[in-house]
């Protein structure tokens, strides 16, 4: 493409992502970036002034289409209304994609930022050549630059002058007292496409000829099917197919309904080798983590000699706390659509790990990774469903089974509890020692359960395997002179995964929960007795987080004071709080207030208070909280359970997820900050089931260490 | 074969599929309408909803057979430009996170509103029981169906 306008380079330093910005006044229609830069967005000036921004995080909801795209375009002083957002798609300028950690923010936020600075000083230069004056005397504003003496130039009419000048190596950036969109309420870029049914999610891919698949897998994870009829499946009308593939047996059809209908049938000829997990199931598990509390175990921190403490302390206070399997139950169920090419294929799926999505399904095509070109599309619910690829893998595996045109593989509900990559049980083993002041001098967390990153790492156990899985257990941020966090870890044959708040949930539940009863027993007020043991300290090194205690302990104040904590409440109504310093990153404090009236658990109302650095989109952020929020509610009454090995779950009836009835108010509280942005996914998340089960406690006097709640019920 | 005659979003469409094929499948496979999401197919997450005759029905747990000779409306018909008062209601409200479940969300709102012009709280608990958000846009979904009723927010 000799004839292209060239392109500005820029690399940015920061999270050590290189940008790429492309100012192309005359493009082809369809024509893709040159895949000579390994840029992790593009920026594209169009001849009518239209820019596009292509964002290099996937969109699940979390709004990254919205506020990535406002780093760049305050920047670059662009109009708002003017910007058009695409997906990545892996690839060369994009090796290396992953949304989650509650990082796209933060990863981003200084490459395009600098990424729209410098784009900006070289049109602001181009237009200052022309018009023979200094690119001092130039301003922009809203697309344009505009010279000293009216002059004005609109950024598409100066795309091709400014690619040829050099790229600044460090552009000046705006002031925060400067910013017109950041910090700005924005409303989600995606929003009219949303409410008008055009927003194309992964299942609503439709290419020429497409056909549609189910798989009949074992129920029984790792079973295979031992024999089956396909003849009943090709009864049904629309069936074309039937395929073994890895995973089970794929039923092709004309249409979803068909091959729905066929993999039905085909079930009642099927019978199965269900393997060795056959037998596992809840209660033995649960035998075996118990068995687990005490004994060997893995350190993950430990600060002075917590066993000698306890055996010294005048009081020991002991508990155990359990969490059970969670799924994530996305609403929109897992699928992906794939076209065999002559030389390759062609994927469409809604993917937060979109470069592994493509190696490791061209891997199981027998394909070189570029061979496999993978279209991100809008993702129905993420919650760390989607860093998953066996879904992605077995379409790849059904198409090319399949032969023909494209496949689209669709997941029912059912196939979603039984085969989800699960957040596994845990149980914790929860020591306090006082000693004769009552001062808290030691304490000990011992967890119990399956390892989520040995299933991230395929089987193999990481180094870091213990302080991953007592992550928000190793970080307690109160200062104890004696400590010890350790994980021994369960076995368990189920597919597990990252789930929205990870480790954090129970390790924070168990932790809050338990700091709680301390303090009653110490016959202190909760957040008297957090705010003394935070103390004074300052930054905390927690391996390799360090987080700044200052700032927790402003937000439990703030979430505290407008909850008004400390006021009378009615009998049978209660106050709780948790708060935690995740990743040392964002710091998140909540209240929750709720009832209890003849069992019957109200949550009225969560106040929450943040402090994430900067805020990029406060609309986004109070939308993050929300959902949160709602996310940690369900767990007080959703689990998964395992009996001959495979779920007792099969849906949202017995899978009984918040629904808009139980959702309680929610108020967000910014404590403002200069630093720079961190994330706001998962802070909100590990804070509710704790604020909501002390509330309980204050409300009825009932300990509740165990979720979910029985029936709702307490 | 089975053929059906129904309008779907005032024109009408003659389809060929069994008689047990939900309106959902109808929908999105046969008439390429993919607004009308499927996110259970049990009844139980309100994300297929549309309107049959003007009632908010589950297309995933209606089969073509009952809407036949019916007025579907589906979210691509509730207005040409997005500028049903439910739909400005919830660009307004910023309710969308990942907007999967949405569709069937507004078109249980658009129903709700028809029937009753001033909603309760109750109403509105009422009528979402069947539907699963799990992004948690539940608090904007209220403040939406209020404001599209021309209550303050």
């Amino acid at each position: 493409m000799t004839d292209r306008r060239d392109f500005l380079k820029v690399t940015a330093a920061g999270a050590g992502l290189m940008l790429g910005l492309r100012l192309d006044a005359k493009p082809r229609p369809g024509e893709k970036p040159a895949a000579a830069f390994r840029p992790n967005a593009f920026l594209a000036v169009l001849p009518d002034g239209t820019v596009r921004i292509t964002v290099p995080k996937t969109e699940m909801g979390q709004g990254v289409r919205t506020a990535l795209p406002l780093a760049l375009a305050e920047e670059l002083d662009l109009d708002w209304s003017r910007i058009e957002v695409v997906n990545a798609n892996p690839g060369p300028e994009f090796k290396s994609m992953q949304t989650g950690g509650s990082t796209s923010v933060s990863s981003t936020w200084m490459p395009l930022r600098k990424a729209g600075a410098a784009a900006r000083e070289m049109l602001t230069a181009a237009a200052a050549a022309t018009w023979k004056v200094g690119p001092d005397q130039c301003r922009t504003e809203r697309g344009f630059v505009l010279g000293p003496k009216g002059q004005k130039a609109g950024y598409g009419d100066l795309a091709e002058a400014a690619a040829k000048l050099p790229v600044p190596k460090d552009p000046a950036l705006k002031q925060a007292k400067d910013y017109k969109l950041l910090g700005r309420r924005t409303p989600r870029h995606d929003g009219p496409g949303i409410v008008t049914g055009k927003a194309v999610f992964g299942l609503d891919v439709r290419r020429p000829g497409q056909r549609f698949a189910t798989v009949l897998r074992c129920p029984v994870p790792g079973g295979q099917p031992k024999a089956w009829d396909e003849a009943k499946a090709k009864a049904v009308r629309g069936v074309k197919g039937v395929v073994k593939v890895p995973t089970g047996l794929a039923v092709i059809a004309e249409s979803t309904w068909a091959a729905l209908k066929g993999r039905e049938a085909l079930a009642t000829t099927t019978t199965w080798d269900e393997g060795s997990a056959r037998d596992f199931n809840s209660a033995d598990l649960e035998t075996r983590m118990r068995a687990a509390l005490t004994g060997a175990a893995e350190d993950a921190r430990r600060v002075g000699d917590a066993e000698k403490a306890l055996a010294a302390a005048a009081k020991v206070l002991e508990a155990e706390y359990a969490f059970p399997y969670q799924a994530h139950t996305t609403v929109e169920p897992m699928n992906a659509t794939v076209q065999m090419l002559a030389d390759g294929a062609e994927m469409w799926t809604g993917s937060q790990s979109p470069n592994r999505a493509q190696e490791q399904a061209a891997a199981a095509l027998g394909l070189k990774p570029e061979q496999l070109k993978v279209n991100v599309a809008l993702i129905g619910g993420g919650f760390g469903r989607r860093l998953g690829t066996d879904f992605s893998t077995e379409a790849a595996q059904v198409a090319k089974a399949a032969g023909g045109g494209p496949v689209q593989v669709v997941w029912d509900r059912e196939d979603d509890l039984r085969h989800d990559l699960y957040h596994p049980a845990t149980l914790h083993r929860m020591r306090a020692g006082l000693d004769a002041s009552g001062r808290l001098s030691a304490w000990a967390h011992r967890i119990a359960g399956p390892a989520v990153l040995r299933a991230w790492m395929g089987g193999q156990k990481s180094p870091a395997q213990a302080s991953v899985e007592a992550n928000g257990a190793l970080d307690i941020p109160y200062a104890i002179p004696a400590l010890t966090v350790d994980f021994a870890e369960v076995e368990a044959p189920t597919p597990l995964g990252w789930w929205r708040g990870i480790e954090i949930v129970p390790n924070v539940f168990a932790r809050e929960c338990f700091l709680d009863e301390v303090a009653h027993a110490r016959g202190m007020d909760p957040l008297q007795f957090r705010l003394d043991l935070l103390g004074d300290q300052g930054i905390v090194t927690f391996g390799r987080d360090e987080a700044d205690i200052r700032r927790l302990k402003k937000v439990l104040q703030v979430a505290a004071q407008k909850a008004g904590w400390g006021r009378g409440l009615p009998k049978g109504r209660g106050l709780g709080l948790a708060c935690h310093a995740y990743d040392g990153r964002t710091y998140a404090a909540e209240v929750a207030e709720v009832s209890v009236e003849k069992g019957r658990l109200k949550v009225h109302k969560i106040t929450c208070a943040v402090d994430c650095g900067f805020v990029v989109n406060p609309a986004g952020l109070e939308a993050q909280v929300e959902g949160g929020i709602a996310f940690g509610l369900s767990a007080l009454t959703t689990q998964i359970t395992w009996e001959k090995g495979r779920t007792v779950q099969t849906g949202f009836h017995d899978f009984p997820v918040l629904r808009l009835a139980d959702m309680p108010v929610i108020e967000t509280h910014v404590v403002p900050s200069a630093e720079a942005p961190s994330g706001m996914g998962e802070p909100p998340v590990p804070l509710a089931i704790p604020a909501v089960l002390n509330a309980v406690f204050a409300a009825t006097g009932k300990r509740i260490r165990r979720v979910p709640l029985e029936g709702g019920q307490i | 074969m089975p053929s059906y005659q129904l309008t779907v979003n005032g024109r009408v469409r003659t389809v060929d599929v069994d008689a047990d094929t939900p309106l959902l499948w109808v929908l999105r496979d046969t008439l390429g309408l993919t607004g009308t999401k499927f996110g259970c197919g049990q009844g139980v997450c309100g994300s297929c909803t549309v309107h049959l005759d003007g009632q908010a029905v589950k297309s995933c747990q209606t089969p073509i057979k009952d809407a036949a000779g019916h007025a579907v409306l589906t979210v691509e018909g509730l207005s040409k430009d997005g500028s049903h008062p439910v739909q400005k209601a919830w660009i307004a409200e910023d309710v969308a996170q990942c907007g999967y479940c949405q569709p069937g969300m507004i078109m249980t709102a658009a129903a709700l509103l028809k029937r009753k012009a001033h909603p309760t709280d109750a109403d509105i608990d009422d009528a979402f029981a069947d539907h699963v958000c799990r992004c948690g846009t539940y608090p904007r979904v209220r403040s939406a169906v209020k404001r599209a009723a021309g209550g303050a927010k």
